[in-house]
């Protein structure tokens, strides 16, 4: 009696875990078999700056708590070994034949931290709330392709259906955001609305309140001090690894808030986290210096890759009330000149201590599928410079040993970028001095960020700047090219703010834009997105200079790191499910 | 007595509310807002951050926003943070009371050591002992106190690198797993954590206490009364304790009531270089976001704690000195 009780018991366990239909995570994404894998203990990290809300719905920084515990994973997610999009809490789709609809079939089996079950009608009230305007939601804008809503329908439990008002290559990052529990949110929602909304889950909630679809559930929080994460057993019951154990391995993952990157440092070179990006040829010395004196058992891997972002000089095109300076910065010789006076080889050199990497294009350097080898890069050529203005018409110099013009007029420009960013100010310095070799007079100063802001992104026929060094971060796998700044009429098409296309190849790339959005087939898109960095070339908006480079170091405490090919600044260095503490 | 008093309570009217508009209209003259930052992201349209301005009435004209935020500080309500969508209470009171831990020891350490120290110095002035101390008051009084802070971190570690063991944490206020302490553990790991931040935050304060006690006790000291009292024949000790230095602290009860807003006021960069989960780095953060009601509320809680200090420091200073009456 008691053997068959226990085969019964034995077959409704394996009824359940075959209901539960397991999401396996792939041996490649890490470099530690399951046999040598240890359970429990706790992964400590810190980060710069304190959590603000446990609120999913109204988060707005990078890093933020509702991404954390929920894994940032949704319906697909990305395999960092082919960059492809697999299906996650969806077990698989179907794509109708027009290409507008995708129908998703939801993992079964899938539970919230609470017990209830994870079903089609949690995406509905999450995309409902984030496209409530009155709840502010910073998602708002990617549940929309040019001011279109794309919709959701459920159609029943476990099969949702994503209907988009045109093809979108973006249209499974938009599939992947992160669902929340309809049975908490919903029923507020329905009474009290938006205002409802943002009041729930602020930093004061109670932990235990805070329910969960992904690894963590919160602990405990202790504002400005520490986030204490705790394994959620309910995700450990569809995410395995290949031997069949749930994930994560970890028992806790506890976040210090550390404002100060020297106290960062600091703590992990005491071996007090395990967790460190560092960003300066200083830092990265003494962590390399701690480990080659045997003081610390850590591993560094210096440029990893180039960080996912931007730095260029952006010149105004829109100078009404100065139509020398207005003529000179429309010409692409002029441009293409200055392009030559950047030294980025330097700029990596002395800003970023000989570990950073130029850019040469509006496509991150670390994209590297996306980056089109064959477009011409304007090095730092300071002949090719002068004969370029030469054509121009600046042949002649004066007193100062500047360049003018038949009329006189010397070849000067002002050149900004916010203060308190030292390596930006630094870059400006360099082009301030090569600049001059050539008889370019450029005067620089460094303004507050904010005014800065507001000078580049002013619009019409006159702006108030000449030239600004920033950057720009953000922008997807799927599609490299930003939404806001290709499109003439774009917010960010920081050179241009008239509203319209002044030159044919602004058109041309406005066009191309629309075109590689809209197609699904990745390889024509890849081929779209050469054609435009062609383009981009001859035109030059802007001038591409250089960016840091991406360190990525741990405590030898930690196994199931990703193997050195998938380690970057787009994929991180590891899992957190697959981490496993070794000691 | 009452009557002084009724008047200095009027009196702080109209300075409140010329004290609050300033305040408000200077972070209103610093250029953009809580959403400029907004407006760098690729992902996000003008339309949308349009649409946060208007929800926040951050469109609205100054005296306007104002007036409202005036007239829900009458209801006793500081106002709203945009970055943490909370009252702004809720948010900055648990930071000042973690200012606190270090800032109340910090304080006592202060008058402990710097008053002993200053009154040593006038007494054997030009001494060995009094050089040495003038010296390195000096040197407290000219290294600031982040820069104090990071040597006694780099101290930390070399002394973890030579044997091992950290003596003191280098940053935070209490230890991983705090939560599944004992209460006496708790208080015992917080005060652990909180060694070497008083001591430094300490340290640059005792400099400038110490020589203003030194110059207050000497000028006492050259007084016709001294004098009278030492050759009327009266111990040394009595005529420095209870003629001497009574006279001389005088002028520290009237920087008394200036210790109430400083009590909330936090401990510093001491704070940020250490991972001290306190005001100042908060309020740092809450001014680079321009994260207007938590600065404007966290100055007029300061304000009106200064305003009550000072009326608490004219109080005590009529009652220890007798030749200042107020009628």
């Amino acid at each position: 009696m008691r053997r068959t009780l226990a085969v019964l018991v034995g077959l409704i366990a394996l009824a359940g875990v075959a209901s539960a239909q397991p999401f396996v995570w792939p041996q490649k994404w890490t470099v530690a078999k399951p046999s040598e894998v240890k359970r429990g203990g706790t992964l400590r990290a810190a980060v710069i700056s304190d959590y603000r809300t446990f609120n999913p719905f109204i988060t707005a920084e990078a890093g933020n708590v509702p991404e954390i515990i929920s894994g940032g994973r949704g319906l697909v997610t990305r395999d960092p070994t082919t960059g492809d999009w697999i299906p996650y809490m969806a077990e698989s789709w179907t794509i109708s034949p027009n290409k507008l609809e995708i129908t998703f079939k939801i993992r079964k089996g899938m539970k919230w931290s609470d017990g209830k079950p994870i079903t089609a009608d949690d995406w509905i009230m999450t995309w409902r709330i984030h496209t409530d305007k009155a709840v502010g939601s910073n998602s708002y804008d990617s549940f929309f392709i040019d001011g279109k809503p794309i919709t959701l329908k459920k159609i029943d439990d476990y099969t949702l259906r994503f209907i988009y008002p045109k093809t979108d290559a973006e249209a499974f990052a938009v599939a992947s955001f992160e669902p929340w529990p309809a049975h908490i949110f919903g029923p507020v929602y329905q009474k009290d609305g938006a205002e409802g909304i943002k009041k729930m889950w602020t930093l004061n909630e109670k932990p235990e309140n805070i329910v969960s679809g992904g690894p963590w559930l919160i602990e405990s929080y202790r504002p400005g001090e520490r986030l204490v994460l705790k394994r959620n057993p309910a995700f450990g019951e569809w995410n395995k690894d290949e031997a069949g154990n749930p994930l994560p391995y970890l028992d806790r993952y506890e976040i210090k808030i550390v404002k100060d990157t020297n106290a960062q440092l600091a703590e992990f070179l005491a071996g007090n986290i395990d967790l460190m990006a560092p960003a300066t040829v200083d830092h990265i010395s003494q962590i390399r210096q701690a480990i080659q004196q045997g003081r610390l058992d850590a591993t560094i891997k210096v440029n990893a890759s180039p960080v996912a972002s931007s730095q260029f000089m952006v010149f105004n095109w829109n100078k009404a009330s100065d139509p020398f300076k207005q003529s000179l910065f429309r010409s692409d010789k002029f441009r293409r000149a200055m392009s030559h006076i950047v030294n980025r080889q330097a700029v990596v050199d002395i800003v970023y201590g000989g570990l950073g990497t130029p850019m040469y294009s509006s496509v991150y350097p670390v994209l590297t599928q996306w980056i089109n080898p064959k477009v011409p890069k304007y090095e730092y050529n300071l002949q090719q410079a002068a004969k370029l203005l030469a054509e121009l018409g600046f042949t002649k110099k004066d007193k100062d040993g500047y360049l003018v013009d038949s009329k006189g007029r010397r070849l000067e420009f002002n050149l900004s970028t916010n203060a308190g960013n030292a390596q930006r100010e630094q870059i400006a310095k360099l082009i301030v001095d090569e600049a001059k070799k050539v008889g370019v007079k450029v005067n620089f100063t460094a303004i507050d960020f904010n005014t800065l802001v507001g000078q580049l992104l002013s619009s019409g026929p006159d702006r108030p700047f000449d030239a600004i060094i920033i950057g720009l971060s953000g922008g997807g796998l799927d599609w490299p090219f930003g939404s806001n700044v290709v499109p003439c009429k774009g917010n960010l098409h920081m050179w241009n703010k008239s509203g319209q296309c002044l030159d044919p190849r602004e058109t041309q790339l406005d066009a191309l834009y629309s075109r590689g959005r809209t197609e699904l087939d990745f390889k024509k898109r890849v081929e779209i997105g050469y054609r435009m960095q062609e383009i981009e070339a001859q035109l030059l908006p802007v001038i591409y200079i250089a960016g840091p480079n991406y360190h990525p170091a741990w405590n030898n405490r930690l196994g199931g790191e990703h193997p050195d090919a998938i380690i970057s600044s787009i994929w991180g260095q590891r899992e957190l499910e697959l981490t496993f503490i070794k000691k | 007595m009452t009557a002084y008093i009724l008047r200095r309570i009027l009196y702080l009217i109209p300075t409140f509310f010329g004290a609050t508009f300033l305040a408000f209209l200077i972070i209103q003259l610093a250029p953009g807002d809580y959403l400029t930052q907004l407006e760098l992201d690729p992902k996000i349209t003008p339309e949308t951050i349009a649409r946060l301005r208007a929800q926040f009435g951050l469109d609205r004209p100054i005296y306007e926003q104002y007036l409202l935020w005036m007239d829900n500080l009458l209801h006793l309500n500081l106002g709203y943070s945009f970055a943490y969508q909370a009252p702004v209470l809720e948010v900055i009171w648990p930071r000042v009371v973690n200012s606190m831990v270090i800032v109340i020891p910090s304080t006592l350490l202060l008058y402990l050591v710097a008053i002993p120290i200053g009154v040593y110095g006038a007494v054997r002035q030009y001494s060995l002992g009094d050089r040495i101390l003038s010296f390195l008051a000096y040197i407290g009084l000219s290294v600031p106190s982040f820069f104090l802070a990071l040597i006694a971190i780099y101290v930390l570690l070399q002394i973890k690198f030579r044997t091992g063991t950290l003596i003191f944490p280098v940053s935070g206020m209490t230890s991983s797993g705090f939560e599944q302490m004992p209460p006496l553990r708790q208080i015992l790991d917080i005060a652990w954590h909180a060694v070497v931040p008083v001591l430094v935050a300490t340290a640059n304060d005792i400099a400038g206490l110490s020589r203003l006690m030194r110059g207050q006790m000497l000028e006492v000291l050259s007084q016709d009364y001294i004098r009278t009292a030492r050759a009327k024949g009266l111990a040394e000790r009595v005529v420095l304790y209870k003629h001497a230095f009574r006279n001389a602290v005088i002028p520290f009860v009237a920087t008394l009531g200036g210790l109430l807003p400083s009590l909330i006021s936090g401990a510093g960069f001491v704070e940020v270089v250490m991972a001290w989960p306190g005001i100042t780095p908060f309020f740092l953060d809450a001014i680079a976001n321009q994260d207007l009601y938590v600065i404007a509320g966290f100055l007029t809680v300061s304000l009106v704690l200064l305003m009550i200090g000072n009326l608490i420091s004219d109080l005590l200073l009529a009652w220890v000195d007798p030749r200042i009456r107020y009628e």
